[in-house]
């Protein structure tokens, strides 16, 4: 199973961390954005989720490679009456998981403009993760993997699919783009010293080391050959869990 | 031979003794040595001939001289050889004699240095007992010193701070830290000890004292660092933008709870500088953005109100989320698992820490509450339409109740939106209110004959569409539906934006009517009224203020249905007989009486029939301007019924005895529907009973069902004769007006069960009761 190492290393949650990232949770309403959130932070599926009412908040911190991140993750009502609310939550983030529901073919129809909304409002080097949710029910799949990521590809953003319902692949959207944004600082493209950028040093002292050095991710590279050749060899339709 | 002889030997002594010497045997051993030693002696002679030569025998003269001369000297040899023996032994023992006379003086020389020696041994012995014992006790001294020593090493090592630890303390070179806190932790554990020890049996010992007051300077000076140094950090926190709790900042926090004063001194410096920060971050973000410009200032936003407020507002939300992060890790809570988002519980006791929290939180976001408020207000003052102001309104009234969930009731910036919120929502309605007031006042223009509601009602209708729309989608619109205070908030606004115009377009029409007396104010009020009704019907929220405009609504409908039935009456010619029968004079019959006299009568009734041929019976030119088609055959059919109705009346009272018409039936009978009242009903296309449901008088109906039947036989000859009187009608009508007139001046005194065509003052007045 591939992403299966990324769960022995997230389940803890520490308390120090080496970097803030805000991300925000974007997708039309029902797609199971608060329930992935949900699993993420609480590690089991919300029953009964109600819809949620403009944005809420929750923090976790997560491990990658060596690197300790926390995340600050709003999590947005998709109902278009909050749109309005929730658009000015994207100022500043770092990483947006965009959701659709893969037995709802609206859900996925709509995923361009909540990009394009995205990338206006948030952060300049946002980095995009589109999460196929609802992957237990393949039975009723109405949008094809392969299209999905034939959007993805095109328009630059990472996909995955992922299950709330059975936990399946639900720390890896986040982890995928904490680890970009990580290649984007340690490729100098991102400097969390500046304000707005949407991620943040978290240790004071770390910082001086890293703002001396940029070599200190060295353990980084490695973890990211490894990742890419994860995401080219994984076949959604190898479910095993 | 032995044996031979032994009987005859045996008794011979000689024998005996010759046998005993012959057996003996020299053979033996001693005899051999005694003879080895005799032949030394002898036998070896020339050897040694000065030994035995001695005693003058010189060689032998002959064999065995010498041994016979050597045996006849043995004894004297032997006795000379003893006493040379004796003498020699003589000689030696004298000296061994006097060796040991020698001797004994040297033992005795001996004994007496002996003595001497022990003599002194024992003055020595009894000497050194003395030391022995004090050497002794020394030793004993120096276990117990030792003991001592050790009891106190541990004893000092427990109730002292050791130099290093010490220094931990005091020292502004060791930071803040492990070694810092161990060396606190081991401080406070002395006294905890020592206090357990001073309360012993004997009080406090001078020690116990000395131990307390040293530790507690340590201790003084250990609170101090922590204070310089945490002040300081906090001094420090959030500076570069950063908000992160820094090693060793919870562990202080968490020690300084023991002295809150410090931790209030601490606490104040770290709100102070909260303040500061959050606010210089607030006016960073408005005013210049992120690095390089991106994300754009807030205020670039400016010229869209929405976005604007809305941007600084999820600024404000996720601050607060940030600030209350770094204060849950700084003192330690654990976070209850609790989406940010989602209600706390705020009536549950709480502890320090979360007081704390929530009285930091507060303080840091208060600032923000002044430039936050200014811009709001400023932005919902400088706005001219009533709809952005609404949905502005709305966004601040979601936010207020996300903080109300969030950070409590009473926290400042709470209050603030609230109080922001309320402004708002005044000034709204204030808009809203006067944009009202003056359509309202808008005279109608005279010279239109339309009677839709004018543009600038649909104008206004639109804006309150809008505001619909806005609250059916609005953020306060939980899944439970509108909570009863936003919704009968919305009742108001409802009040103000409907009522003035609804109230205008009734007051302007009958302006407009005295102008124009033809023009219909009050199919064009009735219209006004329901075009607002409709627009209202598809809002579920709105449920009140349409029920309250179907109430004006019915009342107008009434007034028309009246009108319109006075107006059907007219047509029919029917009305002047009607109001005679329905009150015929108490004194006289209704033959007698100029209007239903028989020739009247009968004229009446010929109008009728025609009337019951015109095309006004299934279409209304008068109502057709009403644009709710439904409400217009309600009231045509609620019309028609009541005529129905009178001309059964009319009927019944031409049939009674006492109004002496000859020949009645006959009179009834001339035209159609020949006094049936269900015929008329047939005609207007009514169903049997339909028309029960507005009327009250049933009893009579049936009666006059009765009559109509009677005559039954006659109906159909007559109906062939209707068109060929239709001549007689515009007389008729002419009479109509006068009787009219009549009627109303006899109306004034009696009850008002006949109505009149006047707008009525009473219906003007129930509308506006509605306000």
């Amino acid at each position: 199973m591939p992403f299966n190492d990324y769960d022995a290393d997230a389940t803890e949650l520490v308390e120090t961390y080496d970097f803030l990232m805000k991300y925000i949770v974007i997708g039309e309403a029902g797609a199971g954005k608060s329930c992935l959130l949900h699993h993420f932070t609480h590690n089991s599926f919300k029953d009964h989720s109600q819809h949620t009412i403009g944005v809420e908040f929750s923090s976790r911190t997560v491990k990658l490679g060596e690197k300790r991140i926390k995340l600050q993750l709003w999590d947005t009502a998709g109902q278009e009456r909050f749109r309005s609310v929730t658009r000015s939550y994207y100022r500043g983030a770092a990483g947006a998981i965009l959701v659709y529901d893969i037995t709802n073919r609206s859900s996925f129809l709509n995923i361009s403009r909540w990009l394009a909304d995205a990338r206006a409002l948030a952060s300049p080097h946002l980095v995009v993760v589109l999460v196929g949710n609802k992957s237990d029910r393949e039975e009723d799949r109405e949008v094809e993997w392969s299209e999905a990521s034939r959007w993805a590809a095109e328009n630059d953003v990472h996909f995955l699919e992922a299950s709330s319902l059975s936990g399946e692949n639900v720390e890896a959207p986040f982890l995928l783009a904490a680890r970009a944004i990580l290649l984007a600082i340690e490729s100098g493209s991102l400097d969390p010293e500046k304000p707005g950028s949407g991620v943040s040093y978290g240790d004071r002292a770390l910082r001086r080391v890293n703002s001396s050095s940029r070599l200190s991710f060295g353990s980084l590279s490695a973890g990211r050959r490894r990742g890419n050749v994860k995401l080219r060899s994984w076949d959604p339709r190898s479910k095993c869990c | 031979m032995e044996s031979a002889t032994s009987s005859t030997t045996t008794k011979n002594p000689i024998s005996l003794r010759l046998y005993k010497v012959l057996s003996t045997s020299f053979d033996d051993h001693g005899t051999r040595e005694a003879l080895q030693t005799l032949s030394e002696l002898y036998g070896i002679a020339p050897a040694n001939g000065e030994t035995v030569g001695g005693d003058g025998v010189e060689g032998e003269a002959y064999p065995g001289e010498y041994a016979a001369k050597t045996r006849r000297n043995l004894r004297r040899d032997m006795e000379n050889k003893l006493a040379n023996g004796s003498q020699l032994f003589l000689t030696a023992l004298a000296e061994v004699d006097e060796k040991l006379n020698d001797l004994q003086t040297h033992v005795k020389a001996m004994e007496s240095a002996c003595a001497d020696a022990e003599t002194q041994l024992a003055s020595t012995n009894e000497a050194s007992k003395v030391v022995l014992e004090r050497a002794g006790n020394l030793r004993d001294e120096r276990q117990d010193v030792e003991d001592k020593k050790s009891i106190i090493s541990l004893f000092l090592a427990r109730f002292t701070l050791s130099e290093s630890e010490a220094e931990a303390i005091t020292s502004r070179d060791v930071p803040v830290g492990p070694r810092f806190f161990e060396a606190i932790d081991k401080t406070e554990r002395i006294r905890q000890d020592c206090r357990v020890l001073m309360a012993g049996e004997d009080g406090p010992t001078k020690a116990g004292i000395d131990i307390m007051a040293s530790t507690s300077t340590h201790l003084e000076q250990g609170f101090d660092k922590i204070l310089r140094w945490i002040s300081n950090e906090f001094r420090q926190v959030g500076k570069d933008g950063q908000l992160d709790v820094m090693p060793g900042m919870s562990e202080c926090i968490l020690r300084l709870k023991k002295r809150p004063e410090l931790l209030t001194e601490a606490l104040t410096i770290l709100s102070s500088t909260r303040q500061t920060s959050l606010l210089s971050s607030f006016i960073t973000a408005l005013t210049r953005g992120g690095p390089s410009g991106l994300p754009r200032p807030i205020e670039l936003h400016a010229h869209d109100p929405m976005r604007y407020v809305g941007d600084m507002l999820a600024w404000v939300h996720q601050a607060i989320a940030a600030e209350r992060e770094f204060l849950e890790t700084l003192f330690m809570l654990k976070g209850d698992g609790r989406m940010v988002g989602s209600a706390r519980d705020f009536e549950s006791a709480k502890g320090e820490e979360e007081e704390w929290i929530q009285e930091l939180m507060d303080l840091a976001v208060g600032k923000i509450c002044v430039p936050l408020k200014n811009r709001v207000l400023q932005t919902v003052r400088s706005q001219e339409s009533s709809i952005v102001s609404y949905k502005i309104a709305n966004l601040l009234q979601f936010y207020l109740d996300m903080m109300r969930r969030t950070i409590g009731p009473d926290a400042l910036l709470t209050k603030t939106l609230s109080e922001i919120t309320d402004t708002s929502f005044t000034t709204f309605q204030t808009s809203i209110e006067a944009h009202s007031q003056g359509i309202s006042q808008v005279p109608l223009d005279p010279d239109d004959p339309l009677l839709t509601p004018p543009h600038l009602i649909l104008d206004h209708a639109q804006i309150l569409r809008e505001i619909m729309n806005v609250y059916q989608s609005s953020v306060l619109d939980d899944e439970d539906g509108p909570t009863t205070s936003a919704a009968s908030s919305f009742d108001k606004i409802l009040d103000v934006v409907i009522d003035p115009v609804a109230l205008g377009c009734i007051a302007q029409s009958e302006e407009k009517m005295r102008l124009r007396p033809k023009w219909d104010a009050k199919v064009y009020a009735l219209n006004c009224l329901t075009y607002f009704q409709g627009l209202l019907e598809p809002y579920p929220f709105t449920r009140a203020k349409q029920d309250q405009l179907s109430k004006v609504i019915e009342g107008r409908v009434a007034e028309l249905i009246e009108e319109h039935f006075l107006d059907l009456m007219k047509d029919s010619g029917l009305l002047e007989v009607y109001i005679v029968s329905k009150s015929p004079p108490p004194n006289e019959p209704l033959s007698r009486h100029p209007a239903t006299e028989p020739p009247a009568l009968l004229a009446a009734l010929h109008t009728f029939s025609l009337f019951l041929n015109s095309p006004t019976i299934v279409h209304s030119p008068r109502l057709a301007n009403l644009t709710h088609l439904s409400l217009a055959s309600t009231i045509h059919r609620a019309a028609l019924g009541r005529v129905a109705k009178a001309y059964g009346v009319v009927c019944s009272e031409v049939m009674k005895e006492g109004n002496r018409y000859e020949a009645a039936a006959t009179l009834l009978g001339s035209e159609r529907p020949f006094g049936r009242v269900y015929l008329v009903r047939q005609i207007f296309g009514m169903e049997e009973g339909e028309e029960s449901e507005s009327e009250e008088e049933s009893g009579e109906e049936s009666g006059e069902e009765e009559s109509g039947e009677e005559e039954s036989g006659e109906e159909e000859e007559e109906s062939e004769e209707e068109d060929g009187k239709s001549e007689g009608d515009e007389d008729d009508a002419a009479d109509d007006d006068d009787d009219d007139e009549e009627e109303e001046s006899e109306d004034d005194g009696r009850a008002s069960d006949v109505p009149v065509s006047r707008p009525h003052p009473v219906a003007a007045g129930s509308s506006k009761r509605l306000v």
